[in-house]
């Protein structure tokens, strides 16, 4: 027994606190445009700087469990927005704490009279208690007030001239100066904005393609920056075209656009292949073949030459007699290209590899892309190679030349520049939310389940699981665990209705929760993954799975056309309660609740403190105590985030001010958003409030951390990504 | 299976520059900067302590690559001032002192720290706005019409590193061998946009300074054998040479077989295939009438022998440096296969002949017409030599930085007090906008501008390592230092003789007083360019580098006072 004590230590809400605060500690100093720059050093002896609260937290190379559990929570939240590290953590803390205070004044009025161990089981219980009802709250009444009373006060980047919707320049830039302002130093900030603007701006080739070039952008950011060291970062600029990060090996200057090829494997053909034995009779022999690998080579530059091939890229290091006959050819050469540029200038200009051939004596070049101009380029004391592309793809190439003084300074920008391209995906993309208006109350209640006991659960899993497995689910399982997958599935199925029905669980919590905490944890991995399919032949059924950490059920549901997945655990009563406060509340709305693209707040917490007022407005009005509790836990938390921003603000611009000048405006119903400083996306900000959620449930359901020595056996899929 | 290791958690440091051990290394590191700072600079030698090379410098990048700066402050501030260098060659420690003095004033002000770089922030971009603008009372334009002002360029560069042990006479020498070098490599004939050749540096160490000259074309080094043998030449007086130029192994090794396998029947060598080749290679270039054949690499000995035979010189090992060079001066192609030679690929140099210098024996190879030269730089020692091919490779970049950008700064000081009273000049009178825009107060300004300009001056001072005054005039706000030991009842204009850079001298009344002392005055900006002309010697800095130096010094200044905390990870 002593040798358990020793090896484990309490989970729950004060352990989870502590370490909250912890990281809040690290965080907080470079919160919001006030913020200060980390300098953090690797254990390569790079020197970086950065103000991104996700890398930072991973650099703190934290050991308390429970911390690494929130910094993989805020890592993933990060990855997909691009930002948010740092709120995550401060509206974590204050949550917590606000728990904290609650259950501090619950027990003094209970008095302490139970032994110190069941008051601890006991305290487990009431904060998975805690954690579920929180779920619940956040699946349908903070989507529902996000979707009802939120959405009237956002303000859209997007101008709408008639049919036409156009995303405006000040807007944008806008939203890129409040992203720089938390994420690179307090000189650069409207500089480097400025530029990701005009990058932006310069990239696309026509506003439908931006959803490509984002992506491409995102996807290749590494290939398309180049650092340049020793230079005031004011020196920094954008390059039209594409520059290849090596030099020439021939370099033959030509006038007009030329033609290209792209080589993959060497030009010159080997004696032998792998494979394949080639047997020396004779010198002669020997040199005859030497002789024809020589002749081939220059046949085959001879030919490029003839079909106008004035430029060879190579991700391949070839031979000396290629760049001999190349030159006399007058063709230039780069070589060992790194094989992402070469994938990327193949998807730009939509080229495959050439592939030369050594039987004939005339090669077939299926694929030439023609360049404005190729010609060198001096960056970072280096030469490389510029082009100018004809690009195919919805994307102008351009490159982004970042200078700084120190590697670690142009790094940051480089991420930062990374990150605003992430948020901007965020921005233009309709977040879909899981609270649906539904008409139908009578379809909800009807077709609820209430397994009372396993056995029938367990039937009902393996009907429905047959038909799962006729609807073709492959390619909705694969897609799970994968937000941004979900969503644009979700997109090209217009028509798709998301069902919120609630099934009820009504197994008692309180005997079930040591159970169930094993699997929970694996099980709120995976939260939320919510997946939508059509099936336009079949009559499409609507599933939700409830799970109870022992059986997964799944219900149907004949009359919706969707298939939902979710994972939840739920416990009756708060169940009922807000299906219903839900419906009642809007049931005459028939759309799919979503926040459009585009959406966007101004800065400085009016986020946080709108949906503070309406929180605190509905947890006013609601009769559950639990919901009301809850409401105003969230609310008072949400305020946490203007309260740092505002923290060295005096006067007029205090917290205190903003803060009543807003709610006045709110209550007198004149609140109008005016963007002075800068904007941030609804879609990002809500994303982080649910991902904060989430980890706290995580963090509540947790009560106790073991100690063991030998790795963790893994029970299944869901469970790889986490090892606390 | 890899032995997995539980992460070390990272070490988290907060409130940093009040810490006593960063302000302590800090101010260690700028006293050794600042020491070697200017002609009078003090010399350190470097060595390891177990009996590796010494070296004694006083110049920022042996200084900064070669001391082990461990805490990540200190890192940012020296890779700073590093790349810095590594991009203009020049002003390093000039960019390191006054990054030094920036930190240091900056975090003495009881200031917030975004105002004091929001305010930086503007004094800089006055500064940069006033050294580009025409009215700059601290620039002169270069005439290139007129190598004086040039060899000034070129012997300030040399002059502020002692460490290259120079007398008078040999620094003069040595700058009119690194400007004659230079002008060779513009090309006579200029297109539209006209690349520079290249001037390659030869060592001759141990040898003496006077001894050092510039050669057209390209001098390499003979090997002994080759002494032996009568120099093999066949040439008419008009003709040309024909060159060669491989850059291929010649060697006669077996080139890659491939990824299979390869079978050989007994009997058959393969060397002697190869060689047989090269032989026959060697016929081809009898046949062509090939003079000269150069190889990067190794040339095999038979078919070298075989090439004397037939009156062809061989050079080889000449490495990958000097190909590019090569190719230049004789217009060849390097030759990159053994058979099927195109007769295109041949260059042409004008001759060849063989030259001595102290023990050794080079090669030259004289071109006919070309922007390739060779400067033989010759020192006392290695490590003088050392200094002295840096201080040369400076200069040389320093004229190229300055043909792009006809302009310089004057050195000695004179522009940093300029500059500091120019600021001051503008610090009085701060209009409402600005204090706007950077969010502040005309007290906050006024203190920002004060330790700003004190982090200039202080540079200028840091020249000035013999414990004498240091001086500055109202008029032109120059920099001048005199005796330490100055009689109390003399006039301040019979103790100072000619100011920092040497544009002006004592003979106007200037109305001086001492630097630490000064207050405001609007510095006179005019007639900079004729007074140039009248004066002998002038001390001038590249402008290219000083600008980016003062920029690179503000904003890395900027970088650390803006750090909160600083996470080591430790693993």
């Amino acid at each position: 027994m002593m040798a358990m004590v020793a090896t484990t230590a309490a989970g729950g809400l004060g352990a989870a606190l502590q370490a909250a605060e912890a990281l809040e500690s690290i965080v907080s100093g470079c919160v919001g445009p006030e913020g200060r720059q980390v300098l953090y050093t690797k254990p390569t002896g790079d020197v970086l700087f950065s103000r991104d609260g996700g890398r930072l937290l991973e650099a703190l190379n934290v050991e308390h469990p429970l911390a690494r559990m929130i910094v993989t929570c805020v890592s993933k939240n990060r990855n997909v927005t691009g930002d948010g590290a740092k709120t995550f953590i401060i509206l974590l803390c204050d949550l917590l704490r606000g728990l904290k205070a609650i259950t501090d004044k619950e027990r003094s009025s209970f008095g302490g009279s139970i032994q110190s161990q069941e008051r601890h089981w006991k305290n487990c219980c009431q904060w998975k208690y805690i954690s579920q009802a929180i779920l619940t709250f956040q699946a349908h009444i903070l989507d529902y007030i996000m979707a009802q009373y939120l959405s009237k006060h956002f303000l859209s980047i997007f101008s709408f001239s008639g049919e036409e919707k156009k995303f405006c320049r000040s807007s944008l830039e806008l939203l890129l100066d409040a992203y720089f302002c938390g994420r690179v130093g307090r000189n650069n900030q409207k500089f480097i904005s400025q530029l990701t603007c005009d990058y932006f701006y310069k990239c696309l080739s026509h506003e439908d393609g931006k959803n490509e070039m984002i992506d491409l952008v995102d996807e290749y950011f590494l290939e398309l920056c180049t650092a340049v060291t020793g230079l005031p970062v004011s020196s920094s600029r954008i390059i039209s075209g594409f520059v290849i990060h090596r030099d020439f090996s021939v370099y033959c200057p030509a006038d007009g656009d030329m033609r290209i090829i792209i080589v993959t494997e060497a030009i010159q053909p080997a004696l032998s292949t792998s494979g394949s034995e080639l047997v020396v009779k004779s010198e002669t022999q020997f040199q005859a073949s030497h002789i024809w690998v020589t002749e081939r080579t220059k046949t085959i530059m001879n030919d490029l030459q003839s079909k106008g091939i004035k430029l060879l890229l190579s991700s391949v290091k070839q031979q000396d007699a290629v760049i001999y006959y190349a030159k006399l050819n007058g063709i230039s050469v780069v070589e060992c290209i790194p094989s992402e540029e070469i994938s990327l200038l193949c998807r730009i200009i939509a080229l495959s590899p050439f592939l030369p051939s050594w039987a004939t004596s005339q090669c077939h070049i299926s694929d030439a892309a023609l360049v404005k101009f190729c010609q060198p380029i001096l960056l970072n004391s280096k030469r490389y190679v510029h082009l100018d592309l004809l690009s195919t793809h919805s994307f102008i190439p351009h490159c982004l030349v970042l200078c700084g003084p120190v590697q670690g300074l142009t790094d940051q920008h480089i991420h930062a520049f990374h990150g605003a391209f992430k948020v901007l995906r965020q921005v233009f993309k309709v977040l879909y939310l899981s609270y649906k208006v539904q008409g139908n109350i009578q379809n909800e209640t009807s077709n609820s389940v209430t397994p009372k006991d396993n056995k029938q659960s367990h039937h009902l899993a393996e009907v429905y699981r047959a038909l799962f497995e006729r609807q073709c689910l492959g390619s909705v399982l694969k897609s799970e665990g994968n937000p941004s997958g979900m969503q644009s599935h979700l997109r090209v199925t217009p028509d798709l209705v998301l069902s919120s029905i609630e099934s009820e669980n009504s197994i008692p919590s309180t005997t079930h929760t040591h159970k169930i905490k094993g699997n929970f944890e694996s099980l709120m991995c995976t939260y939320p993954n919510k997946i939508g399919i059509s099936n336009a032949k079949e009559s499409i059924v609507a599933i939700r799975c409830d799970c109870d950490g022992d059986s997964l059920i799944k219900i149907p549901d004949e009359h919706v056309s969707v298939v939902e997945q979710t994972c939840k655990i739920s416990s009756c009563t708060i169940i009922g309660m807000t299906s219903k406060e839900v419906f009642q509340n809007a049931s005459k709305s028939y759309c799919t609740s979503f926040i459009q693209a585009g959406s966007v707040l101004p800065v400085g917490g009016h986020f946080e403190i709108l949906l503070h007022y309406y929180l605190l407005d509905y947890s006013r009005h609601c009769q559950q105590p639990e919901v009301s509790m809850i409401s105003s836990l969230i609310a008072n938390a949400l305020l946490s985030v203007p309260k740092t921003l505002y923290k060295a603000k005096k006067g007029n611009k205090s917290f205190c001010h903003v803060y009543l000048r807003t709610l006045h405006a709110l209550q007198a119903k004149q609140w109008m958003a005016v963007s002075q400083t800068g904007l941030e996306s609804v879609a990002c900000k809500y994303q982080l409030l649910t991902s904060v959620l989430h980890c706290l449930t995580k963090l509540l359901t947790i009560d106790l951390v073991i100690r063991i020595n030998k790795q963790p056996q893994k029970t299944g899929d869901d469970e790889a990504e986490e090892d606390v | 299976m890899s032995r997995v290791e539980a992460k070390k958690p990272s070490l988290c440091t907060c409130e940093l520059l009040t810490k006593e051990i960063i302000s302590k290394s800090l101010s260690v590191l700028r006293e050794i900067v600042t020491s070697c700072y200017g002609p009078s600079g003090r010399l350190k030698q470097l060595h390891n302590g177990v009996g590796g090379s010494i070296c004694t410098t006083s110049s920022s990048s042996f200084l900064f690559s070669n001391l082990s700066v461990t805490h990540p402050i200190l890192k940012i501030l020296t890779t700073s001032v590093q790349n810095h260098v590594s991009r203009f060659s020049d002003c390093g420690l000039f960019t390191a002192i006054l990054c030094f003095n920036l930190v240091e004033n900056f975090q003495r002000l009881n200031l917030s720290t975004a105002t004091v770089i929001k305010i930086s922030k503007h004094l800089l971009s006055l500064c940069t706005d006033y050294l580009n603008s025409e009215s700059c009372g601290c620039r002169i334009s270069i005439d290139f019409s007129n190598m004086k002002t040039l060899l000034c360029l070129v012997q300030s560069i040399l002059t502020s590193k002692p460490a290259c042990l120079l007398n008078k006479k040999e620094a003069d020498h040595i700058s009119t061998l690194i400007l004659k070098a230079f002008l060779l490599t513009i090309p006579e004939k200029a297109k539209d946009h006209a690349i520079l050749g290249k001037s390659i540096i030869i060592p001759l160490k141990d040898e003496r300074v006077m001894n050092s000259t510039v050669l057209p074309g390209i001098v390499i080094e003979m090997p002994e054998v080759q002494l032996m043998r009568k120099f093999p030449i066949k040439k008419l007086p008009s003709d040309v040479l024909k060159v060669a130029l491989f850059c291929i192994s010649m060697s006669g090794d077996i080139s890659d077989p491939g990824d299979g396998t390869l079978v050989i029947s007994y009997g058959v060598s393969l060397e002697s295939a190869v060689l047989d080749q090269l032989l026959n290679l060697g016929n081809q270039l009898i046949s062509d009438h090939v003079d000269i054949v150069v190889c990067q690499k190794v040339i095999h000995p038979a078919l070298k022998q075989y090439l004397h035979q037939h009156h062809i010189i061989t050079i080889d090992r000449v490495g990958i440096s000097l190909m590019e060079p090569l190719c230049e001066m004789t217009g060849a192609q390097t030759i990159g296969s053994l058979s099927l030679i195109s007769p295109t690929s041949y260059g042409y140099v004008k001759d060849l002949c063989s030259t001595n210098f102290g023990s050794k024996h080079y090669f030259h190879l004289i071109p006919n017409d070309s922007t390739v030269c060779s400067l033989l730089l010759c020192n006392r020692n290695e490590t003088a030599w050392n200094e002295l091919k840096l201080a040369c490779q400076t200069a040389q970049h320093i004229l190229q930085l300055t043909i792009r950008q006809p302009l310089a700064l004057l050195g000695g000081g004179c522009t940093e007090t300029h500059l500091a009273s120019f600021i001051r000049h503008t610090g009085i009178n701060v209009p409402e906008c600005i204090l706007k825009v950077n969010d502040c107060t005309q007290t906050e300004y006024k203190i920002v501008t004060n330790a700003f300009c004190n982090a200039l001056q202080s540079v200028a001072c840091s020249l000035e390592h013999d414990k004498g005054k240091i001086l500055t005039d109202r008029k032109y706000g120059h920099f001048w230092s005199i005796q330490p030991d100055f009689p109390s009842n003399v006039k301040w204009q019979d103790l100072v003789s000619k100011c920092g850079c040497g544009l002006y001298g004592n003979q106007e009344e200037l109305n001086w007083c001492l630097l630490q002392d000064i207050h405001s005055f609007a510095p006179l900006n005019s007639s900079v360019q004729q007074a140039t002309n009248s004066t002998g010697h002038l001390t001038l800095d590249c402008f290219t580098a000083k600008l980016h130096g003062l920029q690179v010094a503000v904003e890395t200044a900027s970088l650390i006072l803006d750090l909160s905390y600083i996470i080591e990870d430790k693993n």
